[in-house]
């Protein structure tokens, strides 16, 4: 992308830079066309809507169900049965508790390090840069119930096995290329002149670093941190491997609850167990939305 | 400055990769002593490296199921990712509405919702005693297909669980387009069509090949989308693998799979880093 | 923006900081716990959900309260999910020799840590209440897994619909031809009651004396015999449910429990629980076939080699096999006890009275059962 390509996608769309220009006139359409294309449209909304939504009001339904049997749509008996027995247990909370606080010691340590190296990726040339940015990448593709066994031997040598530690770096490796190269394109797409006039005006190099660059590149880290937290939230098997048996969290919990019980209780944790997801989300959505991702993927 | 999150994968990832691939060639020791230990049915090498696991697992006829399975679901699912996140994104990129906005904000859902809770709850939706087939049910259709369970489920969920990075990664390409290229097309005269296809299109070639080979990679990896809404054979080669693994108690059974897992996501990994490459030196290496 | 940005970077910092300064003191309180006086024992259990009601509700509390200065803690995994972690995180720590984090497992892993070594025999000195089992539970895992409860499998069938339950399995396997897509059995390698259904109807076809060695040992030469009873099961494929084995005990009693089938094998502990609690409804009865008769299986716990404080474990097993806790297993989950019923109250002895002797027909070494589950994968559905 050229300089002031990268610029304008820095501020926000060259589209923000536009000359007021009036749309040209268009002459009106056929209505018959039109209404067909809107009907067409609105099809397909409705369509995706049911395909999207469905599942999940489907499944909060169930939570709420006493007695359903096919081919009602909707329960004939109303019962929160199912919510009592899931207050019951005394393990979700905990491990609700758990999961809030793996997920940031995670995210941050994982920009902790990954941030250097990805200023390091867009600034420094050095020989085997790409080969090192894919191969962080690639190591990910190896399905991780080939590697446990492995992985076992590795955090028992290192006596990392059941340490919190342990369970940081476990959830740290899956976050790590989001860490990496999205805030690498990020900064790679702040022009240096900026950086270097800074400096000329007597800036020292971590001034520079946070007063010019983290702030241009904050939306799109933000956007990393937010994925990373995710990753590291959802994360279940590698938890449990090293986890056991102080640090068991919630999606490990997941699968055990949601296969074992019968299915209005399964549908009440499947209901609590979305809803920290959500909340956090609805939160970060704007950002996220926002645009810095696809240039987050892009190898330069 | 780049050795932390390099040497972390090195030593947690890296490492085991290696030990796993040694393992599938019948290197039982070392490392991989305790694999060994609880593994029947092992080839050994006696010595140097044996391609027996290898043979083995692609002779066996419900295993090649399982991999065509894994190949034509990855295909299928791609492709329809990739068209509906093309669409939505198209839709919101041109018409900047409250609905376009609706559209974008529900594909985005399934970012949010735990990949368990999703399969679960799409498994049901889908099956006998689902949404659909009891609609179907009142409007008189009694023969509406069960989904749950089958191979479509697993599209159908897979679909579900890839849109929202595919919408996200479109949108942010054609977000990068600026407004004054695509009013510049329309006042010389070109239809909005032509449009997409002459502008857009050509433009957002790497936001596609990023779409395709993520979503590509995440299917074929993919365990518990397949392995609570799939069928019981053939199913995707996760659910193989971890039965391999645990039921049959088949680790080197199970690693060849997951190197074959690996492969296959490797050469849709050099797809991606080749069409980077091509484009990075086409925009002519400002960077 | 930016300001909004940065606090919202700054609240998760603090927030950050105080969970992480929260993780640390709570480890370190437990550690001073730990320091006084009081020993905690890790138990990981996998199975069914009954299982983990019996542990958390009645032997664990049980057992603290008549070992005051022993704590439980419960890591409970659902069936076969975790497991492959937890053996993978037991042979990696035995063999470095260190802490695997869990000093007592109880689930299907158990018995292939035993075979494999893993495990540390249970002598009759540290846990006297072993002498009273019966001794042929412990030859195929070489004593290194002690059997502390028993369920058997059983036919569970929809009274409405069926009014003459089949009471061999040649009339069961006519039934469920006879109603197509009324019947169906989970997948031997996600679940103990479609196994037993899979390889009693293999069984069926076999002489005794095959199945007597596959029992105890590892035959793999005689595996091939397996042909004729696959050959049968595949047979059955048009006629189950949906043509689809569902995955694991619970999905059967979901279908049972919906009405969506008249006709399954269940574990007879899990089944009974569940006609308790309201979650099967009341017109789902129980019963026996025989001819063979479905297997049943003991259920085993297993004290890893490098377990701390293996003292303290061996009162847990031995407390675990006391005629008072084996009452409570059958009157709670309504198992079978480990026991033999001489050694129980009468009251149980009169319950058990009417049960026919070859209820509990033993099920395949380990290793057998794998090669059976790989089998079954490749050559039915």
């Amino acid at each position: 992308m050229s300089a002031v390509e990268s610029e304008g996608v820095v501020l926000g769309g060259l589209g923000e830079a536009e000359l007021p220009v009036a749309a040209a006139a268009r002459g009106p359409r056929t209505s018959m066309r039109s209404v067909g294309m809107r009907m067409l449209g609105g099809l397909f909304v409705v369509c995706l809507l049911v395909f999207m939504i469905g599942p999940i009001v489907w499944l909060g339904l169930r939570a709420f169900s006493g007695l359903w049997q096919f081919p009602q749509l909707l329960p004939k008996q109303w019962t929160v049965a199912g919510w009592r027995t899931v207050f019951k247990d005394p393990n979700l909370s905990h491990s609700m508790k758990l999961s809030f606080e793996f997920a940031p010691v995670v995210t941050l340590a994982s920009a902790a390090i990954c941030l250097p190296a990805a200023y390091a990726f867009s600034r420094f040339r050095f020989p085997g840069r790409r080969v090192l940015l894919i191969s962080l990448f690639a190591t990910n593709a190896f399905p991780k119930i080939g590697l446990y066994i492995a992985m076992a031997g590795v955090f028992y040598s290192l006596n990392l096995m059941g340490t919190f530690l342990g369970v940081v770096i476990v959830q740290l490796i899956g976050t790590v290329v989001f860490m990496t190269w999205i805030p690498t394109a990020a900064f790679s797409a702040i022009p240096r002149s900026l950086e270097e006039a800074a400096r000329d005006v007597g800036a020292g190099p971590l001034r520079v670093f946070f007063r010019v660059t983290f702030p241009l590149a904050a939306p799109a880290i933000l956007v990393a941190m937010i994925l990373s937290f995710l990753a590291a939230f959802d994360e279940a098997q590698g938890t449990f491997l090293v986890g056991v048996p102080n640090y068991i969290t919630m999606p490990t919990e997941m699968y055990t609850l949601v296969l074992n019980y019968p299915e209005q209780v399964a549908a009440v944790f499947a209901m609590l167990l979305a809803v920290p997801s959500v909340v956090l989300m609805s939160l970060a959505r704007k950002h996220v939305m926002g645009g810095k991702l696809a240039e987050g993927f892009q190898i330069r | 400055m780049v050795l932390p999150p390099v040497g972390v994968i090195a030593v947690f990832i890296g490492f085991p990769v290696g030990a796993a691939i040694a393992y599938t060639l019948g290197k039982t020791g070392g490392p991989n002593s305790v694999m060994s230990l609880l593994a029947q049915h092992e080839h050994v090498a006696k010595h140097g490296v044996t391609t027996a696991p290898y043979r083995e697992m692609l002779s066996n006829p419900s295993v090649r199921e399982d991999l065509w399975s894994t190949v034509w679901v990855t295909i299928v699912t791609v492709v329809v990712v990739v068209l509906v996140s093309w669409g939505i994104a198209l839709y919101l990129r041109l018409n900047d509405t409250w609905l376009a906005r609706t559209v974008s904000g529900l594909s985005v859902v399934p970012l949010f919702i735990p990949v368990v809770i999703a399969s679960y709850s799409i498994a049901i939706f889908w099956g006998p005693d689902g949404f659909l087939r009891s609609v179907a049910y009142h409007l008189g259709y009694h023969g509406f297909p069960s989904l749950g369970f089958t191979l479509t489920c697993v599209v159908l969920a897979e679909i579900w669980v890839n849109i929202p990075f595919g919408v996200l990664m479109m949108s942010s390409g054609l977000n990068s387009v600026p407004n004054a290229l695509i009013e510049a097309g329309r006042d010389s005269g070109a239809s909005m069509p032509r449009v997409v296809r002459s502008i857009l299109l050509p433009m957002n070639v790497i936001p596609t090949v990023i779409v395709a080979t993520f979503t590509g990679i995440y299917v074929l990896g993919s365990f518990t989308v397949p392995y609570l809404t799939g069928p019981t054979q053939p199913n995707l080669l996760g659910p193989t693998m971890s039965n391999f693994f645990t039921a049959f108690s088949q680790p080197q059974q199970a690693e060849v799979l997951a190197m074959i897992v690996f492969v296959l996501a490797l050469a849709l990994g050099t797809a991606y880093v080749w069409a980077n490459i091509r484009a990075s030196k086409r925009a002519g290496a400002t960077s | 923006m930016k300001r909004k940005l940065f606090a919202m970077l700054g609240i998760a910092m603090v927030v950050v900081a105080a969970a992480f300064a929260a993780a640390l003191t709570g480890s370190s309180d437990a550690a001073t716990h730990h320091a006084a006086k009081s020993v905690t024992i890790n138990l990981y259990a996998s199975g069914d959900v009954n299982v983990q009601s019996l542990w958390q509700d009645h032997l664990i509390p049980g057992f603290e309260k008549a070992n005051p200065g022993i704590k439980v803690n419960l890591i409970f995994s659902e069936h076969g999910t975790n497991d492959t972690a937890t053996l993978a995180r037991i042979g990696a720590a035995v063999k470095q020799r260190k802490w695997p984090g869990i000093d007592l497992v109880d689930g299907g892993l158990v018995t292939t840590l035993a075979t494999d070594g893993l495990n540390q025999p249970v002598t009759k000195a540290s846990a006297p209440n072993i002498k009273l089992l019966d001794q042929t539970l412990l030859t195929s895992v070489k004593g290194a897994a002690i059997p502390y409860r028993g369920s058997s499998v059983v036919l569970a069938y929809d009274s409405t619909n069926v009014a003459n339950p089949p009471k061999t399995l040649s009339a069961l396997l006519a039934w469920i031809k006879a109603h197509p897509g009324k019947f169906t059995y989970n997948t031997p390698a996600s679940g103990g009651s479609g196994y037993s259904f899979a390889e009693t109807v293999v069984d069926s076809l076999l002489p005794q004396s095959v199945i007597t060695q596959m029992d105890q040992g590892y035959p793999q030469q005689l595996e091939s015999q397996w042909k004729q009873g696959f050959d049968l099961l595949h047979s059955l494929n048009s006629s189950v449910y949906q043509g689809v084995y569902p995955t694991g005990n619970q999905a059967v009693l979901d279908l049972l429990a919906k009405g969506q089938i008249w006709m399954a094998p269940v574990w007879s502990d899990q089944s009974l629980t569940a006609l308790k609690n309201g979650q099967l409804p009341k017109t789902i009865k129980l019963t026996q076939i025989s001819n063979p008769s479905f297997t049943g299986g003991a259920a085993y716990l297993g004290v890893p080699k490098t377990a701390k404080n293996k003292a303290d474990v061996y009162k847990f097993v031995n407390y675990v096999l006391s005629p008072a806790a084996q009452t409570q297993i059958i009157n709670i989950m309504s198992g079978f006890p480990a026991l033999p019923l001489k050694y129980l109250p009468k009251a149980i002895q009169n319950q058990f009275a009417d049960v026919s002797a070859n209820t509990l027909r033993p099920t395949y070494s380990q290793k057998t059962q794998s090669d059976f589950k790989a089998a079954w994968q490749q050559q039915v559905p």
